[in-house]
């Protein structure tokens, strides 16, 4: 079978973030990136396949500048055939935009199946993959949390709903966005990453779209009020509920 | 001296068959140990810390010794068998020059010694080996046994010296009874013997000796030649291997080695099977006694885990000895073969001169032998992962086999290779990767606990053109663990009140990586550690100063491997000295009377030798303090259980290893357990708790700044 895997690299969100001096974006000194979580899915169900199936080829996609290359980097040394990246200074916040660049470069690749993580968890737009979809005129299902594919016509994926579950069949090529859930991303091993070294990592120019959309002004959300502490024990109970009824308004 | 018999020459032929054989065997082991294509490092360096080794540890037998029972006896068979191996060879060489011996070359009092010497250490060998035999038999002590023993053979041996002894003892008995007690040199033993045989005629007394005589002999031939198949191989290879050795220094004590990632062609990481291990680690196979040491001091094994260190070395000689006959034939095989027939097909194939070379159809019973591998078929992971890489078993070691580097390159393949490990531990290599810290804390807020301390940053002094006298290492554990926290709090304070100029990295410090290169995944260590270097180095750090012995090992003893070196002190060893030096005010008065015990860190006691100053310090900490040991402490201390990444671990089989220790600190009644270490802190905190006891624990810096002077305490927070 042959894969497209989407990925994109995201800076760790576990961080206190600066804004930028221009207003629009975050402060990136000092973050450290990594793929996308969901995108870490996306590519361990490409591996899953294959593997199950025997023989096929992963390729793993991700725009943007020179920097992406390492996270490419990761996902050959989990497994993945060969990468390509779609070189551009900056990647623009219109998910339109990207979605034209990467259909530009899914279009002439013969894949039978291309993945993506359900979101980014930077922008957390959701609306690469079904976009792509739709320029390159495939069927789509998004947020899968199982997916099953074991012949190259057709596959069967499912989707958690609030307090359900539906399971869907498309056929092949196709659009399919991950949720976790799937499998848990290998952890690569040392003969993974010496191995990713030696594969192939082409370079193209994006074929962006115009941007549509653009980010006018970036802020933090505002300081957290200071806790308070009323006292200890049980005797302090009757207060707390009550300020948890009068001040906090949530009993 | 007299002519040849005919005796001498059956004798000389069968010397020379066994000799021969003997030597068959040395070269076919020596040549299995080329099989190790493990990375190794020079073993003959620091030549005079190797004769040491060689004379403390093997000729004085000071690690046997450690046993109090066993000690004694064993080390009396290896005494009385160096002293008898000079009489072995006069007889050796009576057999084939008759009316040979040392009588006609030595000083009459010197030979007087020798002769007093064989029946001496004869009769001497004689008792120490009943008692062994009785042990096995009998009283069968639990080291013994189980998983890695071979029960009947270690009889068989001892009973074949035995019966080396008797027979000697007897000849020696018969020697004198014919020549009436007036034999040249001194006879007690084998003059008493003599006197029973008295009575017999002249005849029966020389048939008496030449039967023992000829009895000893061969027997002597036949346990030499039995040895290379046998436990008791470790006869012939343990002073080697003491020889070789690094576990009690050449080289840095307890630091691992350190792996070259980036070699071309490497397929396999770590090892899978014997060909990954190193020739001193099959050695290491070839020395082991079976007698169960390490077992015995093994924490896991202690608390019902699958892991036996005995039984790690002794699968590494098994899979050696089953592996490398096969090897070696098939290197053979691989031999071109000049081959007369015509080629018909499959079975032939042809060198590039054209001539024949047979390519034996593979057996299928040897290749499935063949692709097994000690990974999995002999040690299985859940024994590797069980260890807390806490040394207990190196260090018990009389033969000095290092059964923990063997248990670290398997670790190695596992993680590195295969990708299999323990699911707990992908969080802890993620947050050591991506935030530095194995539990994945904010980095940001590493320094957290300095916020309002007014304790300068590297980067603060560097900014202002100045350095401290000491860099204050933090530690995972003190950054972000709530009880760690305080333990750091409190040694920041006493630094003040001593007025130690002190900085600290504050967010530039990360994980150095040690965590990571216990749990076998060297390469993230690798990327950790250098990073660390870099930063330390970028600032020309001299001296740190840790309260985490993780921290002080990986730093002070591996650092160096990637070109850090400085100077690293725990903070044990730091307070004593400040303490020592009067520099920290300290509260007059004699403070409480507390019963403490204290718990030795492995990372500190038995990597590092750090045992007296802990002591010290809390001795000059609480001046009426009662100090009471453990039942297991200093360098036989028991470990927590947390170490070799068994705190990212859940420890699900047997008991747990921080309860098992936690009962016997507070077996000793004390009140107040002390710690010198964040990870035994947590364990021994968490085993007080599981025991419903109401001892505190606390760590050294805890005891320290609760007796600094109230003046100095005001002017510190
Ligand atoms: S290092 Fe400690 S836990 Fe590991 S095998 Fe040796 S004694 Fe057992
Ligand atoms: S490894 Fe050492 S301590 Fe353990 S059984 Fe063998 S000889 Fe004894």
């Amino acid at each position: 079978m042959k894969i497209a895997v989407c990925i994109k690299r995201v800076p760790d969100m576990d961080v206190k973030f600066k804004i930028a001096a221009s207003g629009t974006a975050v402060d990136e000194t000092g973050l450290k990136f990594d793929m996308s979580d969901f995108d870490g899915y996306a590519a361990e169900a490409a591996l899953q396949i294959n593997e199950k199936l025997g023989g096929g080829e992963i390729t793993a996609i991700c725009l943007g500048p020179d920097t992406v290359g390492e996270t490419l980097r990761k996902a050959l040394s989990m497994g993945i055939d060969k990468a390509v990246q779609l070189k551009c200074d900056a990647v623009p916040f219109d998910g339109y935009a990207i979605a034209q660049a990467l259909a530009a470069e899914l279009k002439g690749g013969n894949y039978d199946l291309i993945l993506f993580g359900r979101m980014s968890i930077d922008s957390s737009n959701q609306s690469v993959g079904p976009m792509v979809a739709e320029l390159l005129g495939l069927p789509c299902v998004t947020a899968a949390s199982r997916l099953d594919v074991s012949a190259k016509t057709s596959g069967t994926a499912q989707r958690e709903l609030e307090g359900a579950s539906e399971t869907v069949s498309f056929p092949l090529p196709a659009v399919v966005s991950i949720d976790e859930g799937v499998a848990r991303p290998r952890y690569p091993s040392l003969k993974g990453i010496m191995a990713a070294k030696k594969k192939p990592l082409e370079v193209k120019p994006a074929q962006l779209g115009a941007a549509t959309v653009t980010v006018t002004r970036m802020e933090l959300p505002p300081e957290r009020n200071a806790g308070r502490i009323i006292g200890e024990g049980p005797d302090t109970v009757p207060e707390l509920v009550r300020l948890l009824q009068t001040e906090a308004k949530v009993l | 001296m007299e002519q040849m018999t005919a005796g001498n020459f059956v004798f000389a032929a069968i010397l020379l068959g066994a000799a021969g054989f003997f030597s068959y065997n040395a070269q076919r082991l020596a040549r299995y140990l080329q099989f190790g294509k493990g990375a190794e490092t020079s073993r003959v360096t620091e030549m005079p810390t190797r004769l040491r080794n060689l004379l403390v540890i093997g000729f004085a037998q000071s690690k046997i010794l450690r046993d109090p029972l066993a000690g004694p006896l064993h080390a009396g068979v290896f005494w009385g068998f160096l002293v008898l191996t000079v009489g072995s060879i006069e007889i050796l060489l009576q057999g084939v020059i008759n009316g040979f011996s040392y009588d006609a070359f030595l000083p009459k009092p010197v030979f007087a010694l020798y002769t007093l010497s064989q029946e001496l250490f004869a009769l001497l060998v004689l008792g120490a080996v009943s008692v062994l035999i009785w042990r096995r038999l009998v009283t069968k002590p639990k080291r013994l046994q189980g998983p890695g023993t071979h029960q009947a053979e270690a009889v068989f041996i001892l009973s074949m010296i035995a019966g080396l002894m008797v027979t000697l003892l007897l000849m020696f008995g018969f020697a004198s009874a014919r020549q009436h007690g007036m034999e040249p040199g001194l006879h007690p033993v084998g003059g008493l013997i003599g006197r029973a045989f008295g009575g017999l005629s002249d005849g029966a007394q020389f048939a008496g000796f030449a039967i023992n005589w000829w009895a000893h002999a061969l027997l002597l031939l036949v346990f030499l030649n039995f040895l290379p198949y046998s436990k008791h191989l470790h006869v012939l290879t343990s002073l080697i291997n003491t020889f070789f050795s690094n576990t009690s220094g050449p080289g840095t004590k307890g630091a691992m080695k350190p792996m070259d990632l980036e070699a071309e062609g490497v397929e396999i990481f770590g090892a899978k099977d014997i060909e990954q291990l190193s020739w001193k680690n099959l050695l290491d196979g070839y020395s082991c006694t079976e007698c169960g040491r390490c077992t015995a001091a093994c924490p896991a094994n202690l608390t019902g885990k699958l892991l036996s260190p005995r039984k790690i070395v002794v699968d590494t000689r098994a899979r050696l000895l089953e592996k490398a006959p096969l090897l070696v034939a098939r290197e053979e095989n691989a031999a071109p073969v000049a081959h007369a027939a015509h080629g018909d097909g499959d079975a032939h194939g042809h060198t590039a001169t054209g001539e024949h070379v047979a390519v034996a159809a593979p057996d299928p019973a040897i290749e499935a032998l063949l692709g097994k591998s000690l990974l999995d078929h002999y040690i299985t992971e859940e024994e590797l992962w069980a260890c807390t890489s806490c040394r207990a078993c190196v260090q018990e070691c009389p033969v000095s086999i290092d059964q923990l580097e063997i248990i670290n390159e398997m670790r190695r393949n596992l993680v590195l290779t295969e990708s299999r490990f323990p699911e707990e531990l992908l969080p802890a290599f993620e947050g050591m990767e991506q935030k530095g810290n194995p539990w994945s804390f904010a980095p940001g807020d590493r320094a957290a606990w300095a916020e309002g301390l007014e304790i300068p940053t590297m980067a603060e002094l560097a900014a202002s053109n100045d350095t401290p006298d000491i860099l204050f290492w933090v530690g995972c554990m003190g950054s972000f663990d709530d009880r760690a926290k305080k333990v750091t709090v409190a040694f920041a304070r006493i630094l003040k009140a001593a007025g130690v100029k002190f900085a600290i990295l504050g967010q530039e410090e990360a994980c150095h990586g040690d965590p990571a290169r216990r749990m076998g995944n060297e390469y993230l260590y690798q990327v950790l550690a250098k990073a660390a270097v870099e930063t330390l180095n970028g600032y020309k750090v001299t001296t740190i100063v840790t309260h985490c012995p993780h921290c002080f090992h990986q730093i002070g003893k591996e650092f160096p491997q990637w070109g850090g070196t400085y100077e690293v002190i725990h903070h044990s060893e730091y307070l004593e000295r400040l303490l020592r030096e009067g520099r920290v005010p300290m509260d007059e008065g004699d403070g409480e009377r507390l019963v403490v015990a204290y718990h030795d860190s492995c990372y500190l006691g038995r990597y590092n030798d750090v045992i007296d100053a802990p002591r010290e310090t809390i001795r000059r900490a609480l001046p009426i303090v009662d100090l009471v040991e453990p039942a297991r402490t200093k360098d036989r201390g028991l470990c927590c259980g947390a170490g070799g990444g068994r705190m990212w671990m859940e420890e699900k089989a047997g008991k747990r290893i921080n309860v098992e220790r936690t009962e016997e600190l507070l077996a000793t009644g004390a009140d107040t357990i002390a710690v010198a270490c964040p990870f035994c802190m947590t364990m021994i905190a968490d085993g007080v708790t599981a025991k419903g006891a109401t001892a505190d624990v606390l760590d050294l810096a805890e005891l320290v700044a609760g007796r600094l002077a109230p003046e100095a305490t005001a002017s510190a927070s």
